[in-house]
């Protein structure tokens, strides 16, 4: 079946499968590989995207569903957005594996709430794991995002 | 706002290319086939229901094949007659799409018949026990650099002793005798890039990208796997999304390249998150200890009885039996210790390198009963550590006199840090000592390059540990030029030369040295290229534990206090310390990272990370049913300390916070009176070391 959505601000048509994942399509037919496939069962967030601005596992979203719909990755994000400056200058990532992930959630987060507490903070971003444990310069990252209006 | 360097730049907009985002087009998808079993004969395997275009893999195709193993050659591309762990690979398909090949597994019938299975150490070790293997021929990988020493018609594959003074005589002068076993059980690395691998012939020569951190070992076992010289062999690793000791040695290249050679055409190998848990855990372990020490504190002799459990293959297990040995012995100056160290096989997946290398469970049982000594003498288990550390120009039990030792510092930062003076009720303290890969080479080329700046050459992987910027970094500072005029290439080995691996934390400071070595090389041969290597000597004797464990030591403290609701068992960590000592930090923002990562991975280990088996099989083999930390799981205050020293040699850090951390939290535990021996620390065990301190006999029953 054809799915028409917008992605990174864009118009896309793709043919896929019913049981296709948005994972699955955003990687094979869009080449995007900021989307990462890790647990394959939604806990890790690293295949995270934003889909109607909302935070998803991509892994977990049938790409049927997204038709008509806005679908923004990481490549999505400009270059200097603050949330990626401030993960660049807090050096909060290890292999960087999680990070677009973590660029994402905190992006969405921080329009929710443009001055999280911690508590809000560890709430957003406990789905997305980061097995190098960068944790403390994470924390610093979403704090200096916040402080730069990110 | 500071514009964003190229390298930082390439990870936040999620552009590092990792193995799995590089196939090329024609590549093939490849799934395995593997045992539901952990002990079976295959009787046949059935392939006739598999669609006519996939390729696949048989026992029969591989039987030419040679077994390899960097230490014990003891494993074969597919299991040939026998499955030895559930998970063992007796088949596997390549076809055009990942869909396909799913299918294309699930459609081969495999008939078993199975046979009785050791699934613990316990089992593996008594008398009459079946015989995961039946015989144990040496590797010839340079990997299997010291004496191994295999007890035939048993299923242990290496001891490893030490025997230092004498330690009948040692007791004899003990005021106090405390004897204590402890058990950790298997973890999983949990990279949250699963191996992946992509092997295609070219004329007669194999290529490999794979996720791999021992690019040469890799090189090796394939040549001999597929007879044909190391030159024939390509191996690049792509940066990799972690690996914490995972990603060494063969793992996936040789099913891949096996599809490969069949297929006539690339292959790519990517596992699904599941059979992570049946390639390779962290060794399981059970450690007896039996201290002596004067009523004044005085250590005087140590006896260790210690099994780590390798799994169905022994992959590196002889060399984690090797590093339990001399680690359990602890920092400290003792004139007696004898140890025992055994690597055992089981009908479990095989376990092999986790950060720390052995050090994690040695320092669990080695510094928990530091504290369970220090309680029975009335003694403070900071005063009795400092009354025994290793101190500069101490001998070791390995009988090297020990340099550059900062036990003491470490030790005292770390109390400081939890205020051990106020106070000592729910807090917890303990120390490591981990060595680093001796012998070890390790070499570099920089050339200038015709479009300006500078290339560096050379084995060493980035697997997160940010070796690839600290060499660039001081690079930078060597040849005088910005770092971002230095061009570090991915180790590929028909171009860098050798190194033996970017394994044990000795990237840093190995290819550090060769680099001043390449860069002095370049100045006196006219300046366009220089070549530099850099070697340590020493190893130790299997048979006595004499020589030199390692020409460098990795020093470490952690302190943690915390709480525990006793209704519940919960613990609650209020704060975590490590003290490691850096010698001098080349990349503080790095170095930083590679203490707090440790430290949560050391809580992870602590308090709830385990691989559950069932008959062999593992019951947790997902990220929902084996959780790993989460920002959620921060204590309170997660701090540490660098310890450098002007003029200091760079010392390597990337696993030095892990070993102490369970320690520490387990001796907090102690502090209250809650005595457990087995890790994790989950709320139902210490909710039973509450009932047992209160003398209730708890449960239901």
């Amino acid at each position: 079946m054809i799915v028409r959505f917008s992605l990174n601000g864009a118009p896309v048509e793709v043919d896929v499968r019913a049981d296709d994942t948005l994972l699955a399509v955003l990687r094979r037919t869009q080449g995007l590989t900021s989307v990462r496939e890790s647990c394959g069962i939604g806990v890790c967030g690293a295949c995270t995207a934003l889909l109607d601005g909302e935070v998803v596992s991509t892994c977990l979203v049938l790409a049927p569903a997204v038709d008509g719909r806005t679908v923004t990755t990481a490549e999505g994000i400009a270059a200097d957005h603050p949330v990626k400056v401030a993960f660049a200058e807090a050096h909060a990532y290890q292999c960087g594996y999680c990070v677009p992930g973590l660029v994402l959630a905190t992006t969405r987060l921080l329009e929710e709430r443009p001055r999280p507490s911690d508590d809000e903070i560890v709430a957003a971003l406990a789905g997305n794991l980061c097995r190098c444990g960068s944790y403390v310069k994470i924390l610093d990252a979403v704090r200096r995002a916040a402080a730069a209006g990110g | 706002m500071s514009p964003i360097e190229w390298f930082e730049q390439q990870i936040v907009d999620g552009r590092t290319r990792y193995v799995g985002d590089g196939a090329p087009p024609d590549a093939l998808h490849a799934r395995v086939v593997r045992s539901p079993y952990a002990h079976a004969r295959v009787r046949g395997v059935d392939a006739s229901a598999v669609a006519a275009d996939v390729v696949v893999l048989l026992p029969g195709d591989v039987r030419d094949l040679a077994p390899y193993g960097c230490q014990i050659a003891d494993q074969t591309v597919l299991a040939l007659d026998r499955v030895r762990h559930v998970g063992d690979p007796v088949a596997a398909v390549a076809a055009a799409t990942p869909r396909a090949a799913e299918e294309a597994a699930r459609a081969i019938e495999v008939d078993y018949e199975e046979l009785p299975a050791a699934l613990d150490l316990d089992a593996a070790l008594a008398p009459g026990a079946t015989l995961v293997h039946e015989a144990h021929r040496i590797s010839e990988n340079d990997a299997a650099y010291f004496g191994i020493r295999p007890e035939h018609g048993t299923n242990v594959c290496h001891r490893f002793r030490i025997r230092h003074g004498d330690v009948a005589e040692g007791f004899a002068l003990a005021d106090v005798v405390v004897e204590e076993e402890y058990r950790t059980p298997a973890a999983q690395h949990a990279p949250l890039e699963p191996h992946a691998a992509t092997a295609q012939w070219r004329d007669g020569r194999l290529e490999v990208f794979t996720g791999s951190h021992t690019p040469f070992n890799v090189r090796s076992d394939l040549a001999r796997i597929f007879g044909v010289g190391e030159d024939r062999v390509r191996i690049v690793c792509p940066p990799m999304g972690g690996s914490f000791g995972s990603k060494t040695f063969v793992r996936v290249e040789a099913i891949a390249a096996a599809l490969a050679r069949k297929a006539g055409r690339p292959v790519s190998l990517v596992l699904p998150r599941a059979e992570e848990w049946v390639t390779l855990n962290r060794h399981p372990s059970r450690i007896r200890v039996r201290v002596g020490a004067t009523r004044e504190g005085v250590l005087v002799a140590k006896e260790v009885d210690a099994w780590v459990d390798t799994g169905a293959y022994a992959d590196c297990g002889p060399g984690v039996a090797q590093k339990v040995g001399f680690s359990v012995v602890g920092p400290y100056r003792i004139p007696h210790v004898r140890v025992d160290s055994c690597c055992v096989y089981t009908h479990l997946p095989p376990n092999g390198a986790f950060r720390g290398f052995g050090a994690t469970q040695a320092a669990w049982a080695s510094e928990r009963t530091m504290d369970v000594l220090s309680d029975r003498l009335g003694l403070d288990p900071l005063e009795l550590r400092l009354r025994n550390v290793l101190r500069d120009g101490d001998v070791f039990a390995t009988g090297e006199t020990m340099h550059d030792v900062h036990f003491e510092e470490l030790l005292r930062r770390a109390a400081s840090a939890v205020a051990w003076e106020e106070g000592r009720s729910g807090k917890g303290l303990a120390l490591v000592l981990k060595g680093m890969q001796t012998p070890s080479r390790a070499s570099i080329a920089v050339e200038r390059r015709a479009e300006g700046g500078w290339f560096l050459r050379c084995a060493t992987a980035e697997l997160g540990q940010g070796s690839r910027k600290a060499l660039t970094l001081l690079a930078g500072e060597l040849l005088g030029c910005e770092p971002r005029e230095v061009v570090f290439l991915s180790p590929d080995t028909d171009v860098v030369p050798y190194d033996t691996r970017s394994t044990s934390s000795r990237s840093t400071y190995m290819m550090g040295r060769a680099l001043e070595a390449a860069v002095a090389d370049l100045r006196a041969s006219g300046g366009e290229r220089g070549e530099g290597e850099y070697r340590n000597a020493g190893g130790l004797d299997p048979d006595t534990g004499q020589g030199v464990a390692s020409s460098h030591w990795h020093q470490g403290a952690a302190a943690v206090e915390l709480g525990v609701d006793e209704e519940t068992g919960r613990v609650e960590l209020a704060r975590a310390h490590a003290a490691v000592y850096a010698g001098r930090v080349v990349n503080r923002k790095g170095a930083e990272l590679q203490n707090e990562g440790s430290m949560v991975m050391g809580l992870g280990s602590a308090l709830f990370e385990e691989v559950a088996f069932a008959e062999g099989q593992v019951v947790n083999a997902n990220l929902s049913d084996y959780e790993i930390p989460s920002l959620a799981d921060l204590p309170r205050s997660l701090t540490h300390d660098l310890v450098e020293k002007p003029g200091a040699e760079v010392h390597g850090l990337g696993e030095t916070a892990v070993p102490p951390v369970p320690a520490a939290v387990g001796n907090a535990l102690g502090s209250l009176g809650l005595h457990v021996t087995r890790l994790p620390l989950t709320a139902e065990s210490v909710l039973a070391a509450v009932d047992r301190r209160d003398g209730r006999d708890g449960g239901l029953a």
